[in-house]
């Protein structure tokens, strides 16, 4: 008698889990968009899953970034797809990066820019009412705004530099037409997350960052 | 309860498990891990062109180009009494670019047709790197250490040999025989800052060779000097 309440409270709560994600289905998502490329690089990479149904996981390496690398950029771009049923935002936290010799590769030598906000496969929410905002400075290809500033060094109209604690770089109207609980080929949009990094005299070394994308609920826009 | 319907309630609890665990197949965050390698790099290239002087005949024959690799040719001319000019001396400037403390080294070999002691030697060759210069955007501030004496035309580096009546560079790594392996000439920090290969500045010196003409014996005689630039 004990073991049939005890199977059937489970049961209950099980059956009320699966309907609650059914009808609440995670309203925000974030997941790879498609197959990150790296162009430029001597001895470098990226791996990431060309399936937009993969999550976001995605690992760069730019390689050999002394003058040994004698292309004039390393550029890597990493497709990001997101889906929500509501008004959305994306914010990017960065770890990592912290080099006390300001010779060595800074947050600021590695170029960071959002470009081409478009639908994902195709199909996802048109909103007529509302952008899908880049946010300053982010809306550029770093490899063409990249320029040599005063002190000789390479600086980008925004950077990994430009981000400070969670920054939102992205923000708009709902993104999906439809609230399926599995992440659907072609409902919602994708960007592409640029990155760049200019061979330079660098302070010998090894430099690492970790960057995390958070998609959550963004100002209250019309569609 | 039947253990029949027990298994079932426990094959279903399993899949509604199951479900509930796909359920949460969708993510908020997504994770970029980057990293980046800068190795040690330096560079050695011409720093423009060769000043030759005090020659009789002769000339450059392959001239520097600057932020050209280095291969210069030079022809000192003549080097008996008919060459009445105290010195004949030819300056190469050299351009080095690092990101990493460097070292500067030179080997060289003098060999003469001559058969007698009296013949060009090593010893006969003066040798020294001038004034070094850390100019220009990009090009880090830091304090060289030269392990030549500099110019070896100098009174100070050479005189005549009072006993054999042979001129004489007498100082420190001021002649080519304290080069016959490869011998430190300079050293110093970091050369350039962050900034890309492009930026064509970088720390020059002059390298600085010399040839008192003498009664040396007659012949011809070839000096081949290397100099490599190293990131300990």
């Amino acid at each position: 008698m004990r073991l049939r309440h005890v199977t059937y409270s489970l049961l209950f709560a099980l059956i009320f889990l699966a309907f609650a994600q059914t009808t609440f289905a995670q309203a925000l998502d974030i997941s790879s968009g498609g197959q990150p490329t790296i162009t430029g690089a001597v001895g470098g990479s990226v791996t990431g899953s060309a399936l937009v149904t993969n999550d976001l996981v995605v690992t760069i390496n730019f390689g050999e970034v002394s003058p040994l690398n004698t292309n004039s950029i390393v550029k890597v771009v990493v497709p990001i797809a997101l889906r929500s049923n509501q008004p959305y935002q994306v914010a990017v936290s960065m770890s990592g990066l912290n080099n006390a010799n300001t010779q060595a590769v800074q947050a600021s030598d590695v170029g960071f820019g959002i470009q081409n906000m478009q639908l994902l496969g195709g199909a996802g929410q048109i909103c007529n009412q509302s952008t899908h905002l880049i946010r300053s400075p982010f809306n550029n290809d770093p490899a063409i705004t990249a320029t040599v500033g005063s002190n000789g060094r390479v600086s980008y109209q925004s950077s990994l530099g430009n981000l400070s604690g969670s920054t939102i770089i992205l923000s708009g109207p709902v993104l999906s037409k439809n609230n399926s609980i599995k992440r659907q080929q072609s409902d919602g949009y994708t960007f592409d997350a640029i990155f760049t990094l200019t061979p330079q005299f660098f302070a010998s070394g090894i430099s690492s960052a970790t960057l995390i994308f958070t998609i959550s609920a963004g100002p209250n826009v019309p569609c | 309860m039947p253990r029949s319907k027990t298994i079932n309630l426990i094959f279903l609890t399993m899949l509604l498990m199951v479900s509930a665990v796909t359920c949460f197949g969708q993510s908020t965050t997504g994770t970029v891990s980057m990293s980046a390698t800068v190795s040690k790099f330096v560079e050695i290239n011409s720093g423009g062109s060769v000043t030759l002087t005090g020659n009789s005949g002769g000339g450059v024959t392959t001239d520097g180009v600057a932020n050209s690799p280095l291969a210069v040719s030079i022809n000192l001319g003549e080097l008996g009494p008919s060459n009445t000019n105290s010195f004949v001396t030819a300056s190469v400037p050299l351009k080095l670019r690092s990101n990493a403390a460097y070292v500067l080294s030179m080997s060289a070999t003098v060999t003469s047709s001559g058969t007698s002691a009296s013949k060009i030697g090593a010893a006969d060759v003066g040798f020294g790197l001038g004034t070094v210069s850390r100019t220009g955007l990009g090009v880090n501030a830091g304090a060289d250490t030269n392990a030549t004496s500099g110019d070896p035309t100098l009174a100070a580096n050479g005189s005549v040999n009072g006993t054999t009546g042979r001129y004489e560079f007498t100082a420190v790594r001021s002649n080519l025989n304290a080069f016959s392996s490869s011998t430190t000439a300079l050293s110093g920090p970091i050369i350039m800052n962050a900034v890309p290969r492009s930026n064509t500045n970088g720390l020059t010196v002059p390298a600085m060779f010399a040839v008192k003409p003498q009664f040396f014996e007659n012949g011809t005689t070839t000096i081949s000097v290397t100099f490599t630039v190293t990131a300990p």
